[in-house]
């Protein structure tokens, strides 16, 4: 068995204040008092059934917004982790929060609870931006968060970033990049939308003006190129970061290191199997009562094979500046997407570039 | 024992849904052949694919009992004929086995192609045509107008002929009494040495190849020796009998003027000709029955499985669809582009048709199809003359003295409104206009000669949609003549795809190759890397299109450690692969080899 291996945990908290009319994560706007108490209780139980023999290296709550839970539970459940499981040293606890869901009291008590890092939903400077996403704040409440965040004293803070947002050119791109990097971050993430089915934004994609893949490939471009200029270095396909700021956690999944999820639609990878709660909050509710957290009760990914687990190496390896081992029969494939200019190839690795990981599934299916 | 007079020989002959299947189940249906709770529909076709199509590919025949009401029992064989313009010979072939023919009319659309291209070849096998008259139920038909255009364009009596509903049931009695009463006997002598004509054989895995006959003179016994006069070939018969509706009727013998079957553990197909007399070894007929045609493909194409590693299992197929179809050819090619596959040979495009989907549907195929192809006359400098069905075989320029193509002779039978557009799409294919006649003030009949090779691309499709499906077609081979032709190569990324290599009409050459590179582009999905598509005659290169880089393929997001999404779109991309031919450096789905074939004005 692998259970001296180090182990992460990701929460699932699947409440928020109001859908994104993007967003296609399992989340329930305007949940309840009494069903947000009831997920508390079942996650704790959750909780008692981890176990205790590993070292954890990284937590993460993400939701979802996970302040929608309630500060105070937030604060339970990782003084719970903290006390309850060995940690390693630099053991990161990020917990995720979207401006205007938590004043600065709050992250005060966030992070004297044990939180250290801390990433925030901002996405554009530009409010116009905003309230077409759907978006609960403007960008005065992300400078606001930002300030108290600060002073709450985390000292490790991520900004999340969107592009290809409908209405958003070039230069309006730039410039809201240009005010998210003056805050200061530590940590970017950079997403291009993904128009998904089954949200608001799909069923209204003919009138929303999406920017063509011109303007995109500009817009990633200067991404790229504004980001490295600050000193981020981009060490995966959407994230950036400073010198000693990668984030810890999310290295975990790309690494095919193992993690624990808690909570309703949070997936595992646990002790070589890949599994997962359903995303449904009254079945996970019920489970908890009922006490079914033994591993038989996941829902089971459907790969478990020694050609999957290749194959989600080589998959997950290419998501990083670290790159991946190319299978022996493959190297004439690397060599060739290194010959295109897609990253480059020493014979054994295969890493990607800028232009390569803006293309990383038709390459990765080349590759397998 | 047997009484000669009290057998009628008969097909049914219609243009395409007209009714001839309806017809024939309600003739079993009321002589209580087939109850009618048997009857699924249309039996006669019984080929699933038929059924779907509503045309009968293979001819088949059955033999039931009509008691007259002159009191007497009639043995009535009806001789079932295929309803396309792919199988004329075949057509030619059950009529031979017949006295009569009963000609289907829909009252509701009159004479067409088919009616009149299948009239008059009963009148040339001398047989007593009996015109009826089918969905008199329907608000629109129009029974005398109908009778007077059989009599005014075929030029046989109609006046009397029934008018009937084969899907109401009414008049039934009254076609087979007139089967019966003007519909000759068969004459023959069962004294005679052995003349009996082939006109259809099917394989079964058991018994052997089972053939069809017409007996015309002599009669066959269990263990007589036959030959096959044409192919030469000699063999005991095991088994013979008449054809009831389900099955194979057992008898001791077969007298002229009768229709059944006869086993005698042929192996091989290609043995027993459609066509063919069959005769007694020891007491042979002095000559074969006259018409005997080899049957010859006219449109050849590559057949390729799409997963490279199924060729055995495309093999295979040939093999067992070739038991019973030994009209199609086919013989092992190879493809730089595709690997390994068939060149096989049709009788027309419908033909290919129907083998493509009987190879994907009965054999669970993906297949890759190439253009489809005639055969060229190639006269060379040298004196030679080749024949060209595959393009890439086509010789140097430098070489050739005259290329020859070959034209057939078409019918196009439209409403006259249509006349204009058809016309005009004629001589859009190069066609050469030789009459045109007015069956009546609405409808007018085309004769154009076209080559060959314009019909095989989508002429059809395209007589159809111009008419709004109200054109029909038939045509015959007519002769080579010399043209002005090209071999245009097509090139990915530089290299030329073989399989995707045409023979074409030189002054239509550049408007082909346009519209060919801009089909590639747009089904050729963006890659890693700009992808010129080119077509070239010779060396120069005539036309270009662009299938530019991609830009962004990628998934932002594994949230939370879930990788599934990431899992799905990676199998997806999988499942896509085994679609695509890699052809170079370029992956190109099936679907590029198809928009290929198929090109429209528009």
């Amino acid at each position: 068995m692998t259970t001296n291996k180090d182990l992460s945990l990701y929460f699932h908290i699947p409440f928020c204040v109001k859908k994104c009319e993007y967003c296609a994560f399992y989340s329930l706007p305007r949940a309840g008092e009494e069903i947000k108490a009831l997920y508390f209780d079942a996650i704790k139980k959750q909780i008692s059934f981890l176990p205790r023999e590993r070292r954890i290296i990284s937590v993460y709550f993400g939701g979802g917004t996970p302040p929608v839970l309630g500060v105070n539970r937030l604060c339970k459940l990782v003084e719970s982790v903290v006390s309850g499981f060995r940690l390693s040293d630099n053991c990161e606890i990020t917990v995720e929060v979207n401006p205007g869901t938590a004043g600065a009291e709050e992250l005060k008590s966030l992070r004297a609870a044990g939180f250290n890092r801390i990433s925030l939903g901002i996405q554009s400077a530009d409010d116009a931006v905003l309230t077409r996403l759907g978006r609960i704040h403007d960008y005065a409440a992300a400078e606001k968060c930002v300030a108290y965040a600060r002073a709450a004293g985390f000292d490790n803070l991520s900004a999340d970033v969107m592009f290809a947002l409908p209405g958003q050119t070039a230069e309006g791109f730039l410039i809201s990049l240009e005010k998210i990097v003056s805050l200061g971050p530590d940590h970017i993430s950079a997403y291009s939308l993904q128009l998904e089915e089954e949200t608001p934004f799909y069923s209204k994609r003919d009138l929303l003006d999406f920017p063509d893949e011109d303007v995109e490939e500009a817009q990633y471009g200067s991404l790229c190129g504004y980001l490295k200029s600050n000193g981020y270095e981009h060490y995966e396909v959407s994230s950036f970061a400073k010198p000693g700021f990668k984030a810890r956690h999310n290295s975990v999944y790309w690494d095919m290191g193992e993690y624990f999820g808690l909570g309703a639609a949070a997936h595992s990878f646990f002790n070589g199997k890949r599994f997962y709660s359903s995303p449904d909050v009254n079945a996970y509710i019920k489970k908890a009562q009922e006490g079914l957290f033994a591993p038989t009760n996941y829902e089971e990914a459907p790969v478990t094979g020694k050609d999957d687990m290749a194959e989600e190496r080589l998959m997950l390896g290419l998501r990083t500046s670290a790159g991946a081992t190319v299978p022996a029969l493959k190297k004439d494939a690397a060599k060739r997407i290194a010959r295109l200019g897609y990253g480059t190839f020493d014979g054994e690795r295969l890493i990607l570039n800028d232009k390569g990981f803006r293309v990383s599934n038709a390459i990765i299916a080349t590759l397998i | 024992m047997k009484n000669i007079d009290r057998i009628r020989n008969f097909s049914i002959i219609a243009h395409i849904d007209h009714g001839k299947s309806t017809l024939a189940d309600r003739l079993l249906e009321y002589t209580g052949a087939v109850e009618k709770r048997e009857v699924e529909e249309q039996m006669l076709d019984n080929m699933e694919l038929e059924r779907e199509r509503g045309i009968t590919i293979k001819a088949r025949a059955v033999r039931f009992v009509y008691k007259a009401d002159d009191g007497n029992e009639y043995i009535l064989n009806l001789i079932d004929t295929p309803g396309h313009v792919d199988f004329g010979y075949e057509v030619s072939r059950s009529l031979s086995a017949c006295e009569g023919a009963v000609l289907i009319v829909d009252a509701t659309q009159g004479i067409q192609a088919q009616t009149l291209a299948n009239a008059y070849m009963a009148v040339d096998h001398d047989l007593e045509i009996l015109p009826v008259i089918n969905k008199i139920d329907l608000a629109s038909a129009d029974p005398d107008m109908a009778k007077r255009e059989i009599e005014d364009i075929i030029g046989i009596p109609a006046s009397d002929a029934p008018c009937i509903s084969a899907k109401l049931g009414i008049g039934i009695k009254d076609v087979l009494e007139r089967i019966v009463k003007d519909i000759p006997a068969p004459k023959g002598d069962s004294g005679k040495p052995l003349e009996a004509l082939i006109f259809d054989c099917f394989y079964d895995s058991y018994k052997g190849v089972i053939v069809y006959i017409r007996v015309i003179n002599g009669a066959l016994k269990v263990g007589d020796k036959v030959r096959m006069m044409h192919t030469g070939a000699e063999f005991e018969v095991v088994e013979l009998g008449t054809l009831s509706t389900f099955s194979l009727d057992k008898k001791d013998s077969l007298e002229a003027g009768e229709v059944g079957y006869f086993t005698a553990s042929i192996k091989n197909i290609a043995d027993t000709d459609v066509g063919d007399t069959v005769t007694l070894c020891d007491r042979p007929c002095e000559k074969p029955l006259p018409g005997f045609k080899k049957s010859q493909p006219m449109v050849f194409a590559g057949i390729y499985p799409a997963d490279g590693s199924k060729y055995g299992d495309l093999k295979d197929a040939l093999d067992k669809l070739r038991l019973n179809d030994s009209s199609f050819t086919y013989e092992p090619e190879t493809s730089v582009a595709l690997g390994f596959g068939f060149r096989c040979g049709f009788l027309g495009l419908l033909h290919m048709e129907i083998i493509e989907e009987r190879l994907e549907r009965e054999f669970d195929l993906d297949l890759i199809t190439t253009a489809p192809s005639v055969i060229y006359e190639i006269h060379k400098t040298n004196g030679e003359v080749v024949y060209i069905d595959n393009p890439t075989n086509y010789p140097d320029p430098a070489t050739i003295e005259t290329a020859c193509e070959p034209y057939v002779s078409a019918t196009v039978i439209t409403p006259s409104e249509y006349v204009g557009t058809i016309m005009q799409l004629c001589t859009d294919r190069r066609g050469e206009f030789i009459d045109m006649k007015y069956i009546d003030t609405n409808r007018a009949e085309l004769h154009y000669l076209l080559p060959l090779n314009e019909i095989v691309y989508d002429f059809f499709d395209s007589l159809k949609s111009k008419s709004k499906g109200y054109a029909s077609l038939d045509y015959e081979f007519k002769d080579y003549r010399p043209s002005k032709l090209s071999k245009l190569d097509i090139l990915l990324n530089g290299d030329i795809v073989d399989a995707l290599s045409f023979i074409v009409h030189s002054d239509r050459a550049y408007a082909r190759a346009r519209k060919i590179c801009e089909k590639l582009k747009d089904h050729i999905p963006r890659q890693l890397f700009e992808i010129p598509v080119q077509a070239a005659i010779g060396g120069k290169i005539i036309a270009r299109e662009t299938v530019k880089a991609m830009r962004k393929d990628v998934l932002a997001k594994c949230y939370g450690g879930d990788i599934t999404r990431k899992k799905k779109l990676l199998e997806k991309q999988k499942e896509g692969k085994k679609r695509m031919r890699t052809l170079g450096t370029v992956e190109v789905p099936q679907e590029a080899f198809m928009a290929v074939l198929k090109y429209d004005d528009e």
